[in-house]
Protein backbone atom coordinates (compact mmCIF):
# COMPACT_ATOMS: atom_id res chain seq x y z
CA UNK A 1 0.00 0.00 0.00
CA UNK A 2 2.85 2.23 0.73
CA UNK A 3 4.10 1.73 -2.73
CA UNK A 4 1.28 2.38 -4.15
CA UNK A 5 0.44 5.90 -2.24
CA UNK A 6 3.93 6.96 -3.43
CA UNK A 7 3.33 6.16 -6.98
CA UNK A 8 -0.07 7.95 -6.63
CA UNK A 9 1.37 10.70 -5.37
CA UNK A 10 4.79 10.84 -7.65
CA UNK A 11 2.31 10.97 -10.64
CA UNK A 12 -0.17 12.83 -9.62
CA UNK A 13 0.98 16.40 -11.44
CA UNK A 14 1.81 14.36 -14.76
CA UNK A 15 -2.11 12.91 -14.74
CA UNK A 16 -3.62 15.94 -13.55
CA UNK A 17 -1.49 17.28 -17.02
CA UNK A 18 -2.57 14.23 -19.43
CA UNK A 19 -6.21 14.47 -18.40
CA UNK A 20 -6.50 18.37 -18.88
CA UNK A 21 -5.40 17.22 -21.97
CA UNK A 22 -7.31 14.52 -22.85
CA UNK A 23 -10.37 17.14 -22.18
CA UNK A 24 -8.55 19.64 -24.33
CA UNK A 25 -8.29 17.05 -27.61
CA UNK A 26 -11.95 15.71 -27.13
CA UNK A 27 -13.48 19.79 -26.29
CA UNK A 28 -11.18 21.17 -29.16
CA UNK A 29 -12.26 18.21 -31.27
CA UNK A 30 -15.91 18.12 -31.07
CA UNK A 31 -15.59 22.18 -31.60
CA UNK A 32 -14.29 21.73 -34.94
CA UNK A 33 -17.73 19.71 -35.56
CA UNK A 34 -19.65 22.84 -33.85
CA UNK A 35 -17.65 25.37 -36.33
CA UNK A 36 -17.91 22.95 -39.39
CA UNK A 37 -21.73 22.87 -38.92
CA UNK A 38 -21.87 26.86 -38.41
CA UNK A 39 -19.69 27.34 -41.87
CA UNK A 40 -22.77 27.56 -44.07
CA UNK A 41 -20.61 24.64 -45.95
CA UNK A 42 -21.60 20.86 -45.62
CA UNK A 43 -19.21 19.14 -43.84
CA UNK A 44 -19.60 16.41 -46.55
CA UNK A 45 -18.66 18.35 -49.22
CA UNK A 46 -15.71 19.58 -47.22
CA UNK A 47 -14.47 16.61 -46.38
CA UNK A 48 -15.00 15.44 -50.37
CA UNK A 49 -11.74 17.97 -50.63
CA UNK A 50 -10.05 15.66 -48.94
CA UNK A 51 -8.15 12.61 -50.98
CA UNK A 52 -9.99 9.13 -50.61
CA UNK A 53 -6.62 7.80 -50.09
CA UNK A 54 -5.67 9.95 -46.95
CA UNK A 55 -9.45 9.66 -45.81
CA UNK A 56 -9.02 5.62 -45.53
CA UNK A 57 -5.42 5.79 -43.85
CA UNK A 58 -6.71 7.95 -41.24
CA UNK A 59 -9.60 5.57 -40.57
CA UNK A 60 -11.97 8.58 -41.58
CA UNK A 61 -14.28 6.31 -44.01
CA UNK A 62 -16.94 4.70 -42.72
CA UNK A 63 -18.74 7.48 -40.34
CA UNK A 64 -21.45 9.68 -40.97
CA UNK A 65 -19.71 13.25 -40.72
CA UNK A 66 -22.72 15.12 -40.56
CA UNK A 67 -23.37 13.31 -37.07
CA UNK A 68 -21.55 14.50 -34.28
CA UNK A 69 -21.37 10.69 -33.73
CA UNK A 70 -19.67 9.98 -36.38
CA UNK A 71 -17.75 13.58 -35.97
CA UNK A 72 -16.62 11.83 -32.77
CA UNK A 73 -15.88 7.98 -34.40
CA UNK A 74 -13.35 10.25 -36.23
CA UNK A 75 -11.61 11.71 -33.11
CA UNK A 76 -11.78 8.44 -31.29
CA UNK A 77 -8.61 7.20 -33.11
CA UNK A 78 -6.72 10.49 -31.57
CA UNK A 79 -7.81 9.85 -28.80
CA UNK A 80 -6.80 6.28 -28.45
CA UNK A 81 -3.80 6.98 -29.73
CA UNK A 82 -2.87 9.94 -26.79
CA UNK A 83 -4.39 7.80 -24.18
CA UNK A 84 -2.19 4.72 -25.78
CA UNK A 85 0.93 6.77 -25.22
CA UNK A 86 0.21 7.83 -22.37
CA UNK A 87 -0.58 3.85 -21.02
CA UNK A 88 3.22 3.12 -23.02
CA UNK A 89 4.81 5.63 -21.03
CA UNK A 90 3.51 5.37 -17.41
CA UNK A 91 3.91 1.56 -17.76
CA UNK A 92 7.50 1.80 -18.45
CA UNK A 93 7.89 4.87 -16.40
CA UNK A 94 6.64 3.31 -12.99
CA UNK A 95 9.23 0.16 -13.55
CA UNK A 96 12.15 1.95 -14.92
CA UNK A 97 12.14 5.06 -13.06
CA UNK A 98 13.62 3.25 -9.63
CA UNK A 99 16.83 2.54 -11.90
CA UNK A 100 17.18 5.75 -13.75
CA UNK A 101 16.84 7.69 -10.89
CA UNK A 102 18.98 5.29 -8.77
CA UNK A 103 16.95 5.07 -5.97
CA UNK A 104 16.13 0.92 -6.55
CA UNK A 105 19.15 0.69 -4.17
CA UNK A 106 16.88 2.32 -1.63
CA UNK A 107 13.60 0.72 -1.91
CA UNK A 108 15.03 -3.14 -2.84
CA UNK A 109 16.86 -3.12 0.56
CA UNK A 110 13.77 -2.73 2.34
CA UNK A 111 12.14 -5.41 2.88
CA UNK A 112 10.12 -5.47 0.22
CA UNK A 113 10.12 -8.84 -2.57
CA UNK A 114 10.44 -7.55 -6.16
CA UNK A 115 6.94 -8.85 -6.82
CA UNK A 116 4.96 -7.08 -4.17
CA UNK A 117 6.72 -4.14 -5.47
CA UNK A 118 5.82 -4.68 -8.50
CA UNK A 119 1.94 -5.75 -7.78
CA UNK A 120 1.79 -1.83 -5.82
CA UNK A 121 3.42 -0.44 -9.45
CA UNK A 122 0.70 -1.94 -11.53
CA UNK A 123 -2.60 -1.47 -9.31
CA UNK A 124 -1.05 2.69 -9.36
CA UNK A 125 -0.89 2.62 -13.44
CA UNK A 126 -4.09 0.50 -13.38
CA UNK A 127 -5.27 3.77 -11.59
CA UNK A 128 -4.16 6.12 -13.62
CA UNK A 129 -5.09 4.20 -16.50
CA UNK A 130 -8.67 4.23 -15.43
CA UNK A 131 -9.16 7.76 -14.23
CA UNK A 132 -7.84 8.83 -17.48
CA UNK A 133 -10.56 6.89 -18.91
CA UNK A 134 -13.25 8.47 -16.83
CA UNK A 135 -11.87 11.56 -17.45
CA UNK A 136 -12.01 10.76 -21.63
CA UNK A 137 -15.25 9.35 -20.78
CA UNK A 138 -16.67 12.06 -18.99
CA UNK A 139 -15.50 14.78 -20.77
CA UNK A 140 -16.76 13.02 -24.21
CA UNK A 141 -20.33 12.67 -22.93
CA UNK A 142 -20.06 16.78 -21.98
CA UNK A 143 -18.89 17.61 -25.15
CA UNK A 144 -20.65 15.55 -27.44
CA UNK A 145 -23.56 16.34 -25.90
CA UNK A 146 -22.70 20.24 -25.81
CA UNK A 147 -21.59 20.05 -29.72
CA UNK A 148 -23.89 17.68 -30.84
CA UNK A 149 -26.81 19.60 -30.25
CA UNK A 150 -29.13 17.11 -28.87
CA UNK A 151 -27.91 13.59 -30.46
CA UNK A 152 -27.30 10.76 -27.91
CA UNK A 153 -24.66 8.65 -28.40
CA UNK A 154 -24.27 7.12 -24.81
CA UNK A 155 -24.39 3.97 -25.85
CA UNK A 156 -21.62 4.48 -29.09
CA UNK A 157 -19.16 6.37 -26.22
CA UNK A 158 -19.82 3.69 -23.50
CA UNK A 159 -18.06 0.96 -26.30
CA UNK A 160 -15.55 3.11 -27.52
CA UNK A 161 -14.36 3.62 -23.66
CA UNK A 162 -14.53 0.11 -23.45
CA UNK A 163 -12.39 -0.85 -26.27
CA UNK A 164 -9.91 2.74 -25.07
CA UNK A 165 -9.48 1.00 -21.55
CA UNK A 166 -8.73 -2.58 -23.18
CA UNK A 167 -6.07 -0.82 -25.17
CA UNK A 168 -4.47 1.55 -22.81
CA UNK A 169 -4.30 -1.97 -20.91
CA UNK A 170 -2.38 -3.55 -23.70
CA UNK A 171 0.32 -0.83 -24.08
CA UNK A 172 0.47 -0.18 -20.04
CA UNK A 173 1.76 -3.89 -19.70
CA UNK A 174 3.11 -3.84 -23.08
CA UNK A 175 5.15 -0.56 -21.45
CA UNK A 176 5.73 -2.67 -17.85
CA UNK A 177 7.39 -5.52 -19.69
CA UNK A 178 9.64 -3.65 -22.10
CA UNK A 179 11.08 -1.90 -18.58
CA UNK A 180 11.30 -5.17 -16.89
CA UNK A 181 13.42 -6.49 -20.06
CA UNK A 182 15.67 -3.77 -20.85
CA UNK A 183 18.83 -3.31 -19.02
CA UNK A 184 18.88 0.62 -19.70
CA UNK A 185 16.38 2.42 -18.10
CA UNK A 186 16.47 5.37 -19.76
CA UNK A 187 15.91 3.57 -22.94
CA UNK A 188 12.49 1.57 -21.37
CA UNK A 189 9.90 4.62 -21.97
CA UNK A 190 11.42 4.98 -25.77
CA UNK A 191 11.00 1.64 -26.37
CA UNK A 192 7.66 1.31 -25.35
CA UNK A 193 6.06 4.28 -27.23
CA UNK A 194 8.04 2.91 -30.62
CA UNK A 195 5.53 -0.09 -30.08
CA UNK A 196 2.65 2.75 -30.31
CA UNK A 197 3.80 4.22 -33.77
CA UNK A 198 4.47 0.69 -34.43
CA UNK A 199 1.08 -0.66 -33.67
CA UNK A 200 -0.10 3.11 -35.48
CA UNK A 201 1.71 2.36 -38.65
CA UNK A 202 0.58 -1.45 -39.12
CA UNK A 203 -2.69 -0.06 -38.89
CA UNK A 204 -2.10 2.43 -41.32
CA UNK A 205 -0.96 -0.08 -43.43
CA UNK A 206 -3.69 -2.45 -43.31
CA UNK A 207 -6.18 0.29 -44.28
CA UNK A 208 -4.26 0.97 -47.30
CA UNK A 209 -3.71 -2.38 -48.62
CA UNK A 210 -6.58 -5.05 -48.40
CA UNK A 211 -4.00 -7.46 -48.92
CA UNK A 212 -2.39 -6.49 -45.55
CA UNK A 213 -5.63 -7.30 -43.56
CA UNK A 214 -4.18 -10.33 -41.84
CA UNK A 215 -1.28 -7.63 -40.00
CA UNK A 216 -5.27 -6.04 -38.80
CA UNK A 217 -4.01 -8.88 -35.67
CA UNK A 218 -0.47 -6.95 -34.91
CA UNK A 219 -2.19 -3.81 -34.25
CA UNK A 220 -4.02 -3.27 -31.18
CA UNK A 221 -5.48 -0.16 -33.10
CA UNK A 222 -7.37 -1.95 -34.86
CA UNK A 223 -8.92 -3.97 -32.75
CA UNK A 224 -10.92 -1.25 -31.19
CA UNK A 225 -11.52 0.23 -34.95
CA UNK A 226 -14.11 3.10 -34.04
CA UNK A 227 -16.55 2.42 -37.20
CA UNK A 228 -17.02 -1.11 -36.68
CA UNK A 229 -17.52 -0.68 -32.67
CA UNK A 230 -20.16 1.74 -33.25
CA UNK A 231 -21.92 -0.26 -36.43
CA UNK A 232 -21.71 -3.24 -34.20
CA UNK A 233 -22.66 -1.72 -30.63
CA UNK A 234 -20.51 -4.20 -28.87
CA UNK A 235 -16.72 -5.72 -28.83
CA UNK A 236 -15.50 -8.48 -31.02
CA UNK A 237 -14.77 -11.28 -28.75
CA UNK A 238 -11.79 -12.28 -30.74
CA UNK A 239 -10.37 -9.18 -30.25
CA UNK A 240 -11.11 -8.94 -26.76
CA UNK A 241 -9.87 -12.46 -26.27
CA UNK A 242 -6.73 -11.93 -28.17
CA UNK A 243 -5.87 -8.83 -25.60
CA UNK A 244 -6.68 -10.44 -22.82
CA UNK A 245 -3.78 -12.63 -23.76
CA UNK A 246 -1.35 -10.43 -24.57
CA UNK A 247 -2.25 -8.53 -20.93
CA UNK A 248 -1.84 -11.38 -19.90
CA UNK A 249 1.25 -12.60 -21.01
CA UNK A 250 2.87 -9.07 -20.54
CA UNK A 251 1.76 -8.67 -17.24
CA UNK A 252 3.64 -12.14 -16.95
CA UNK A 253 6.70 -11.08 -18.33
CA UNK A 254 6.95 -8.43 -16.51
CA UNK A 255 7.05 -10.23 -13.05
CA UNK A 256 9.41 -12.78 -14.80
CA UNK A 257 11.90 -10.57 -16.19
CA UNK A 258 11.88 -8.21 -13.19
CA UNK A 259 12.15 -10.26 -10.43
CA UNK A 260 15.15 -11.76 -12.47
CA UNK A 261 17.50 -8.85 -13.15
CA UNK A 262 20.32 -7.88 -11.78
CA UNK A 263 19.01 -4.17 -10.77
CA UNK A 264 21.44 -1.46 -12.01
CA UNK A 265 22.62 0.83 -9.09
CA UNK B 1 25.74 -17.80 15.51
CA UNK B 2 26.93 -16.55 12.60
CA UNK B 3 24.82 -13.66 11.22
CA UNK B 4 26.22 -13.89 7.90
CA UNK B 5 27.79 -16.89 5.96
CA UNK B 6 28.73 -17.09 2.40
CA UNK B 7 29.99 -20.25 0.42
CA UNK B 8 31.96 -20.36 -2.57
CA UNK B 9 29.91 -17.09 -3.66
CA UNK B 10 30.51 -16.55 -7.13
CA UNK B 11 29.31 -13.18 -9.18
CA UNK B 12 30.06 -12.78 -12.94
CA UNK B 13 28.42 -9.84 -14.54
CA UNK B 14 28.29 -11.35 -18.24
CA UNK B 15 31.92 -11.93 -18.67
CA UNK B 16 33.29 -9.72 -16.41
CA UNK B 17 34.36 -10.90 -12.88
CA UNK B 18 32.62 -9.55 -9.66
CA UNK B 19 33.38 -11.92 -7.24
CA UNK B 20 35.25 -15.39 -7.26
CA UNK B 21 34.40 -18.30 -4.50
CA UNK B 22 33.55 -15.75 -1.89
CA UNK B 23 33.55 -17.30 1.78
CA UNK B 24 32.96 -15.28 4.27
CA UNK B 25 31.51 -15.90 8.12
CA UNK B 26 30.08 -12.94 9.79
CA UNK B 27 29.48 -13.81 13.87
CA UNK B 28 26.64 -11.88 15.82
CA UNK B 29 27.76 -8.99 17.32
CA UNK B 30 31.09 -8.43 15.91
CA UNK B 31 32.41 -5.21 13.69
CA UNK B 32 33.71 -7.26 10.58
CA UNK B 33 35.74 -5.09 8.02
CA UNK B 34 35.25 -5.62 4.83
CA UNK B 35 38.56 -3.85 3.07
CA UNK B 36 39.98 -3.49 -0.55
CA UNK B 37 40.64 -1.15 -3.46
CA UNK B 38 37.86 0.08 -5.84
CA UNK B 39 36.65 -2.63 -7.96
CA UNK B 40 37.77 -5.81 -5.67
CA UNK B 41 34.48 -6.92 -5.60
CA UNK B 42 33.10 -5.16 -1.88
CA UNK B 43 29.61 -3.71 -3.26
CA UNK B 44 29.06 -6.88 -5.39
CA UNK B 45 29.55 -8.84 -2.45
CA UNK B 46 26.71 -6.27 -0.43
CA UNK B 47 24.65 -6.44 -3.61
CA UNK B 48 23.83 -9.61 -3.74
CA UNK B 49 23.36 -10.30 0.21
CA UNK B 50 21.01 -7.64 -0.23
CA UNK B 51 19.77 -9.35 -3.36
CA UNK B 52 20.02 -6.79 -5.68
CA UNK B 53 21.80 -8.72 -7.65
CA UNK B 54 21.86 -12.78 -8.23
CA UNK B 55 24.70 -14.79 -7.75
CA UNK B 56 26.07 -16.58 -10.46
CA UNK B 57 27.05 -19.68 -8.43
CA UNK B 58 27.69 -20.40 -4.44
CA UNK B 59 25.61 -19.25 -1.87
CA UNK B 60 24.82 -16.96 1.46
CA UNK B 61 22.84 -16.28 3.91
CA UNK B 62 21.96 -14.23 6.85
CA UNK B 63 19.92 -15.19 10.23
CA UNK B 64 20.12 -18.60 8.60
CA UNK B 65 18.22 -17.94 5.67
CA UNK B 66 19.45 -17.61 2.16
CA UNK B 67 19.28 -14.71 0.57
CA UNK B 68 17.71 -15.61 -2.83
CA UNK B 69 14.82 -16.95 -1.18
CA UNK B 70 14.28 -14.81 2.48
CA UNK B 71 15.35 -11.20 0.90
CA UNK B 72 12.54 -9.43 2.76
CA UNK B 73 12.24 -11.82 5.80
CA UNK B 74 15.99 -11.03 5.86
CA UNK B 75 15.86 -6.95 5.36
CA UNK B 76 13.29 -7.18 7.93
CA UNK B 77 16.16 -6.89 10.30
CA UNK B 78 19.26 -5.19 8.09
CA UNK B 79 19.58 -1.31 8.04
CA UNK B 80 22.15 -0.28 4.82
CA UNK B 81 23.94 2.83 3.98
CA UNK B 82 25.43 2.10 0.68
CA UNK B 83 28.45 4.36 -0.56
CA UNK B 84 26.45 6.85 -2.92
CA UNK B 85 22.53 8.01 -1.61
CA UNK B 86 19.89 8.36 -4.39
CA UNK B 87 16.36 9.27 -3.02
CA UNK B 88 13.09 10.58 -3.96
CA UNK B 89 14.24 14.47 -4.63
CA UNK B 90 10.17 15.39 -4.81
CA UNK B 91 9.92 14.53 -0.66
CA UNK B 92 10.73 16.11 2.28
CA UNK B 93 13.18 14.40 4.44
CA UNK B 94 10.57 13.42 7.46
CA UNK B 95 8.78 11.90 4.13
CA UNK B 96 11.60 9.73 3.50
CA UNK B 97 12.27 8.19 6.54
CA UNK B 98 8.39 7.48 7.32
CA UNK B 99 8.31 6.19 3.62
CA UNK B 100 11.58 3.76 4.47
CA UNK B 101 9.88 3.01 8.40
CA UNK B 102 6.57 2.07 6.60
CA UNK B 103 8.45 -0.86 4.96
CA UNK B 104 8.94 -2.02 8.76
CA UNK B 105 6.77 -3.81 10.84
CA UNK B 106 8.08 -2.70 14.12
CA UNK B 107 6.17 0.14 16.20
CA UNK B 108 5.74 3.00 14.13
CA UNK B 109 5.61 5.38 16.87
CA UNK B 110 8.55 4.20 18.10
CA UNK B 111 11.06 4.39 14.73
CA UNK B 112 9.19 7.82 14.34
CA UNK B 113 10.79 8.47 17.81
CA UNK B 114 13.98 7.30 16.94
CA UNK B 115 14.15 9.25 13.61
CA UNK B 116 13.75 12.70 15.13
CA UNK B 117 16.40 11.69 18.08
CA UNK B 118 19.14 10.69 15.22
CA UNK B 119 17.95 13.77 13.20
CA UNK B 120 19.05 15.55 16.22
CA UNK B 121 22.28 14.16 17.12
CA UNK B 122 22.92 14.72 13.27
CA UNK B 123 21.44 18.71 13.34
CA UNK B 124 19.41 17.47 10.15
CA UNK B 125 16.45 19.76 9.29
CA UNK B 126 13.84 17.02 8.46
CA UNK B 127 11.68 19.50 6.74
CA UNK B 128 13.46 20.17 3.68
CA UNK B 129 13.22 18.55 0.44
CA UNK B 130 15.50 16.02 -0.29
CA UNK B 131 16.34 18.48 -3.35
CA UNK B 132 17.52 20.62 -1.30
CA UNK B 133 20.06 18.86 0.65
CA UNK B 134 23.91 18.88 0.11
CA UNK B 135 25.42 16.07 -0.42
CA UNK B 136 26.85 15.04 3.25
CA UNK B 137 22.92 16.14 4.88
CA UNK B 138 21.73 13.17 1.98
CA UNK B 139 24.40 10.92 3.55
CA UNK B 140 23.03 11.87 7.18
CA UNK B 141 19.31 10.88 6.01
CA UNK B 142 21.00 7.68 4.66
CA UNK B 143 22.50 7.21 8.00
CA UNK B 144 18.71 7.50 9.76
CA UNK B 145 16.59 5.50 7.00
CA UNK B 146 19.27 2.51 7.63
CA UNK B 147 19.45 2.46 11.66
CA UNK B 148 16.18 4.18 12.08
CA UNK B 149 14.36 0.47 13.06
CA UNK B 150 17.27 -0.61 14.68
CA UNK B 151 18.47 -3.45 12.75
CA UNK B 152 20.17 -6.38 14.03
CA UNK B 153 22.74 -6.32 11.16
CA UNK B 154 23.95 -3.23 9.81
CA UNK B 155 25.68 -3.29 6.38
CA UNK B 156 27.67 -0.31 5.55
CA UNK B 157 29.18 0.12 2.08
CA UNK B 158 31.91 2.81 2.20
CA UNK B 159 29.42 5.08 4.27
CA UNK B 160 31.69 7.79 5.73
CA UNK B 161 32.26 9.30 1.95
CA UNK B 162 30.82 12.90 1.83
CA UNK B 163 30.40 13.32 5.77
CA UNK B 164 32.61 16.17 7.56
CA UNK B 165 34.90 14.44 10.41
CA UNK B 166 32.82 15.74 12.97
CA UNK B 167 30.11 13.80 11.84
CA UNK B 168 32.29 10.86 10.84
CA UNK B 169 32.86 10.40 14.50
CA UNK B 170 29.61 10.75 15.74
CA UNK B 171 28.67 8.29 13.41
CA UNK B 172 31.33 5.80 14.52
CA UNK B 173 29.80 6.29 17.99
CA UNK B 174 26.35 5.55 16.81
CA UNK B 175 27.78 2.14 15.71
CA UNK B 176 29.53 1.46 18.44
CA UNK B 177 26.43 2.61 20.80
CA UNK B 178 24.28 -0.08 18.01
CA UNK B 179 27.10 -2.71 18.57
CA UNK B 180 26.90 -2.70 22.64
CA UNK B 181 23.20 -2.73 21.96
CA UNK B 182 23.69 -6.39 20.20
CA UNK B 183 24.01 -5.36 16.62
CA UNK B 184 26.08 -6.65 14.36
CA UNK B 185 28.37 -4.68 11.64
CA UNK B 186 29.67 -5.35 8.31
CA UNK B 187 31.53 -2.45 7.48
CA UNK B 188 33.14 -1.94 3.96
CA UNK B 189 35.71 0.35 3.03
CA UNK B 190 38.92 1.37 1.43
CA UNK B 191 40.56 3.32 4.08
CA UNK B 192 42.05 0.94 6.51
CA UNK B 193 42.32 3.76 9.51
CA UNK B 194 38.49 3.72 9.05
CA UNK B 195 38.50 -0.36 9.62
CA UNK B 196 41.34 0.09 12.16
CA UNK B 197 39.30 2.33 14.43
CA UNK B 198 35.66 0.40 14.68
CA UNK B 199 36.30 -3.71 13.43
CA UNK B 200 36.67 -6.59 15.56
CA UNK B 201 38.09 -8.66 12.50
CA UNK B 202 38.66 -7.89 8.52
CA UNK B 203 38.75 -9.43 5.44
CA UNK B 204 40.73 -8.25 2.70
CA UNK B 205 39.73 -8.82 -0.75
CA UNK B 206 41.63 -8.40 -3.77
CA UNK B 207 40.00 -9.05 -7.32
CA UNK B 208 37.07 -10.72 -6.18
CA UNK B 209 38.41 -12.71 -3.86
CA UNK B 210 38.79 -12.52 -0.41
CA UNK B 211 42.58 -13.30 0.59
CA UNK B 212 42.77 -12.88 4.22
CA UNK B 213 40.96 -12.72 7.44
CA UNK B 214 43.08 -11.19 10.05
CA UNK B 215 41.93 -9.81 13.53
CA UNK B 216 42.57 -5.94 13.49
CA UNK B 217 44.97 -6.62 16.27
CA UNK B 218 47.27 -8.52 14.13
CA UNK B 219 47.25 -6.37 11.20
CA UNK B 220 47.59 -3.02 13.23
CA UNK B 221 51.07 -4.76 14.34
CA UNK B 222 51.47 -6.50 11.15
CA UNK B 223 51.20 -3.03 9.32
CA UNK B 224 53.37 -1.12 6.96
CA UNK B 225 53.66 2.68 7.15
CA UNK B 226 54.91 4.92 4.48
CA UNK B 227 57.79 7.38 5.78
CA UNK B 228 58.88 10.37 4.05
CA UNK B 229 62.19 12.16 5.09
CA UNK B 230 63.36 15.59 4.39
CA UNK B 231 67.36 16.10 5.87
CA UNK B 232 69.67 18.43 5.88
CA UNK B 233 72.56 16.64 4.54
CA UNK B 234 72.46 14.26 1.48
CA UNK B 235 71.16 11.01 3.18
CA UNK B 236 73.00 7.72 3.65
CA UNK B 237 71.55 4.75 2.25
CA UNK B 238 73.38 2.16 4.69
CA UNK B 239 71.71 4.53 7.90
CA UNK B 240 68.09 2.73 6.12
CA UNK B 241 69.44 -0.78 6.12
CA UNK B 242 67.39 -1.86 8.79
CA UNK B 243 65.29 -4.79 8.97
CA UNK B 244 62.10 -3.83 8.48
CA UNK B 245 62.32 -1.47 5.75
CA UNK B 246 61.34 -1.64 1.74
CA UNK B 247 60.54 0.46 -1.01
CA UNK B 248 63.55 2.69 -0.44
CA UNK B 249 64.12 5.63 -2.13
CA UNK B 250 66.75 8.44 -1.92
CA UNK B 251 66.28 11.39 -4.07
CA UNK B 252 68.44 14.51 -3.48
CA UNK B 253 67.95 15.34 0.42
CA UNK B 254 64.81 13.28 0.39
CA UNK B 255 64.26 9.78 2.00
CA UNK B 256 60.67 7.57 1.23
CA UNK B 257 60.27 4.07 2.43
CA UNK B 258 57.89 1.71 3.45
CA UNK B 259 58.53 0.65 7.38
CA UNK B 260 56.79 -3.01 9.25
CA UNK B 261 57.52 -3.53 12.79
CA UNK B 262 58.00 -2.17 15.50
CA UNK B 263 58.36 1.28 15.54
CA UNK B 264 60.65 1.77 18.30
CA UNK B 265 63.41 0.66 16.17
CA UNK B 266 62.60 2.95 13.27
CA UNK B 267 62.48 6.26 15.96
CA UNK B 268 65.87 5.09 17.13
CA UNK B 269 67.40 5.50 14.09
CA UNK B 270 65.39 8.79 13.09
CA UNK B 271 66.98 10.43 16.41
CA UNK B 272 70.63 10.09 14.82
CA UNK B 273 69.17 11.99 11.17
CA UNK B 274 69.40 15.70 11.16
CA UNK B 275 65.80 16.06 9.97
CA UNK B 276 63.95 19.22 8.68
CA UNK B 277 60.86 17.71 7.82
CA UNK B 278 59.26 14.14 8.01
CA UNK B 279 56.08 12.37 7.29
CA UNK B 280 54.41 9.45 8.59
CA UNK B 281 51.57 8.06 6.99
CA UNK B 282 48.92 5.01 6.04
CA UNK B 283 50.20 3.19 2.56
CA UNK B 284 47.26 2.57 0.01
CA UNK B 285 45.71 -0.47 -0.03
CA UNK B 286 47.07 -1.07 -3.21
CA UNK B 287 51.00 -1.26 -1.26
CA UNK B 288 49.78 -3.05 1.49
CA UNK B 289 48.38 -5.38 -1.03
CA UNK B 290 52.42 -5.25 -2.86
CA UNK B 291 54.19 -5.55 0.30
CA UNK B 292 52.30 -6.96 2.80
CA UNK B 293 50.35 -10.06 1.21
CA UNK B 294 53.23 -10.29 -1.02
CA UNK B 295 53.89 -13.45 0.54
CA UNK B 296 50.44 -14.86 0.35
CA UNK B 297 49.82 -13.85 -3.79
CA UNK B 298 53.18 -15.83 -4.42
CA UNK B 299 51.76 -18.79 -2.62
Amino acid sequence: MNIYLREMKAHRTGLIWWCVGMVGLVASGMAKYDAYQGAGVSIEELFATVPKGVMVIFGMTGFDLTKASGFYGVLFLYIALMAAIHAALLGSHLISKEERDRTSEFLYAKPVSRSSALTSKLLAGLTMVVILNIATLLSSFYFVDFFGKGESITADILILMAGLFLLQLIFFTIGTVAAGVVRRPKAAPSIATSFVYLALLVSYLVNMNENLDFLKYLSPFKYFDAAILMADGRLDPVYVALSVVIVVLAVFGTYRFYSARDLTV
Amino acid sequence: MNVIETTKLTKYYGKSRGIVDVDMTVTEGEIYGFIGPNGAGKSTTIRTLLGLIHPTSGSATIFGKDVTTSGPAIREEVGYLPSEVFYYDDMRVIDLLRYSASFYKKDRKAIEQRIKHLAELFDLDLKKKIDDLSYGNKKKVGIIQGLAHEPKLIILDEPTGGLDPLIQQQFFHLLKEENEKGATILFSSHILSEVQKLCDRVAIIKDGSIIKVEQIKTLLENSTKRFKLELVNMPDASAFAIEGVSDLALVNHSVSFLYRGRINEITKMLAGQDLIDFLVEEPDLEEIFMHYYQKEDVQ
